[in-house]
């Protein structure tokens, strides 16, 4: 098996959902509740593989640093996003790799970040709230020519699900619903 | 020494992949197998399919059947090397454990039986669950189950589930409204058996589909009781069908075997539990498995005509106080059974007067069925709930699931129902006379 991933079931399933689109609807979702200060704790919903459930029983903390009046124990939302963002990358990367018959090694992706917390604060108004910018460097090494490293690239962020997600705009519906306690 | 042929599935062949394309472009599509793609079937009947389907004669000598390939190992060349690299190594021949033409030639035989598109055989029955249900289940999951599930089932839901935080809820099989009810959002299968064990219940496996289908929920039954001469499964909606081999397939009781069979998307899923859980079908005993299936459809016949003329006795005896036939029209589930069951079986389940102490007595009486746990074979077995497969329980927990005392399990063989009467008239005779004699 190229990369641990089967190529054959790959490319079975990619037929499938050609044939039967509803097969390529993933339904995701997780809860987050409140724990402490700045602390929460997110767990996995089941989800849906087309039309059949799946379990998924994970869970994971966040939490920001002491300086930011958190207590540092766990990684913080900047972190998770930029983890989602590079985690799928991966996917896409390796995904493709495999695809394509390029054999891996290692893959290593460096994510560096700064934001601004001015306008998180509301300190300033040109200050943008979220990363105005994400950096990050891909350390591969495989058995392809640094060309097809670098088409193998372009196509993985062009088909990850989340470097497109942050590259787009995205809807983002909410509602709050409140139950007031007496002070 | 190495082999450059196509050591396996020919019509299995690595994607086609362009230079600089996408995933989109793999062309390698699913089909039946392995082998079953390619091999026409020999005859439409359940019987010519029995005889012929996946057995093939010796290339080599022209001698006829599939010769025994007690091999654990086989010559390794450039194709097989790539259908490991590439993922498909299920589709050709590297190491018994992963497979051997014993195996699929049983396979094919099987899935033809049952419709199925694939189809795995395994060391036992048990195997074959285990390695189903774990494919088919992730982490935290739950499956609903019937409240009556074999021994065996029972255990590996209730003894080796909460280790993988997996769950699981058991639902009366009648109760449709109470099945659905249990599905939670985690649930990923339903599981449940064809006919239960004692009491031959007939399940309402078209139901349990619907609503399977509904809750996009997998649905695996065990049809262990009701091979595929008396239901093909599948064709119900179920998704794996799964059976204890070593007992109506076989039908000579000399093997321990399982099999699941059903779309080749999920058995390519089971393939990989069967390689990580080691449960593999010696070539030996694929060899007598697929003669056992061979006269499957005749042997079933057998079963019936000889359990049906039984039945019908104990049903008129004046000491055996009930009788479970899905055949007979006092069975609670008759007008399923008719339904449903294209065939009949052996297994008769009745209760007799006196409790399990006259029970006793009447399977050390008879001559012919021999006192031994299992069913399906060609000779008739009997057995009693209260000390074998239900020994565990307590009497009111079995009275709980409906085993009186005094219940019986019989499976019938293929004898004459002749011999079998004369027997049991005897042993019951003895049965009640050593009664009277204990009171004298």
């Amino acid at each position: 098996m190229r990369n641990s991933i089967p190529t054959a079931a790959l490319s079975e399933f990619v037929n499938e959902v050609a044939a039967s689109p509803e097969e390529a609807l993933m339904d995701y979702g997780i809860e987050i509740n409140w724990e402490s200060g700045t602390r929460s704790r997110t767990e996995t919903k089941p989800m849906k593989v087309g039309p059949h459930q799946v379990s998924r029983s994970f869970s994971w903390k966040s939490d920001e640093p002491r300086q930011l009046m958190g207590n540092n124990h766990g990684p913080n939302p900047q972190e998770l996003l930029l983890s989602g963002l590079g985690s799928c990358m991966m996917v896409s990367f390796i995904a493709g790799a495999t695809a394509e018959g390029i054999q891996l090694e290692t893959v290593r992706i460096d994510f560096d970040a700064t934001l601004d917390l001015r306008g998180f604060m509301g300190l300033s108004t040109n200050t943008a709230v979220g990363f105005p910018n994400i950096r990050y460097k891909i350390h591969v090494t495989g058995d392809a020519t640094p060309e097809q490293f670098a088409e193998l690239h372009r196509k993985s962020v062009a088909h990850s699900p989340n470097a497109q997600t942050i590259l787009n705009p995205v809807g983002l519906q909410g509602e709050i619903i409140s139950t007031q306690i007496d002070k | 020494m190495s082999n450059a042929n196509i050591l396996g599935d020919p019509n299995s062949t690595t994607p086609a992949r362009t230079s600089g394309g996408w995933i989109a472009d793999l062309d390698r599509t699913r089909h039946a197998g392995p082998f079953l793609a390619g091999h026409a079937s020999a005859g439409q009947g359940m019987s010519t399919t029995a005889v012929h389907a996946g057995t093939h004669d010796d290339p080599r000598t022209g001698a006829v059947g599939t010769p025994i390939y007690q091999a654990s190992t086989f010559v390794l060349g450039e194709n097989q090397y790539q259908s490991v690299e590439e993922g498909f190594a299920r589709d050709r021949f590297i190491y018994s454990r992963y497979g051997n033409p014993s195996q699929w030639a049983v396979q094919e035989k099987l899935a033809a039986l049952e419709g199925a598109e694939s189809a795995i055989v395994f060391s036992s029955g048990m195997a074959a669950i285990t390695s189903t249900v774990m494919a088919l289940m992730d982490k935290g999951a739950h499956v609903v189950a019937s409240s009556d599930l074999y021994g065996g089932t029972y255990n590996l839901f209730n003894q080796e589930f909460p280790t993988f935080g997996m769950s699981c809820t058991m639902v009366d099989s009648y109760d449709f409204v109470a099945i659905e009810a249990a599905i939670q959002p985690n649930t990923q299968l339903m599981y449940f058996e064809a006919i239960t064990n004692p009491l031959l219940k007939v399940i309402d496996i078209p139901r349990l589909a619907e609503i399977a289908k509904r809750r996009n929920v997998r649905l695996v039954v065990d049809a262990t009781f009701a091979p595929p001469i008396s239901m093909r499964t599948l064709d119900h909606g179920v998704d794996v069908v799964i059976h204890s081999a070593s007992k109506y397939l076989n039908g000579h009781s000399d093997l321990i075997a399982g099999v699941a069979a059903g779309s080749r998307k999920l058995i390519d899923m089971i393939w990989p539990r069967l390689l990580n859980y080691g449960g593999s079908l010696d070539p030996h005993a694929c060899f007598l498995l697929e003669r056992g299936l061979k006269t499957l459809a005749i042997r079933m016949r057998a079963h019936e005509e000889s359990a049906t003329v039984l039945a019908h006795y104990l049903e008129a005896h004046p000491q055996v106080q009930k009788v479970f036939y899905p055949f007979l029209e006092s069975h609670p589930d008759y007008a399923t059974a008719k339904r449903l069951l294209k065939n009949g079986t052996g297994n008769i389940t009745f209760v007799i007067e006196g409790g399990d102490a006259a029970a006793l007595r009447l399977v050390n009486a008879l001559q012919i069925p021999k006192q031994a746990t299992s069913l399906g074979g060609v000779e008739s077995l009997i057995s009693l709930p209260f000390n074998t497969s239900q020994a565990t329980f307590t009497s009111r927990q079995r009275s709980n699931v409906g085993i009186d005392p005094g219940c019986v399990r019989l499976s019938v063989g293929i004898e004459d129902a002749a011999d079998l009467i004369a027997d049991f008239e005897q042993a019951l005779a003895v049965t009640y006379s050593q009664k009277e004699m204990s009171h004298a």
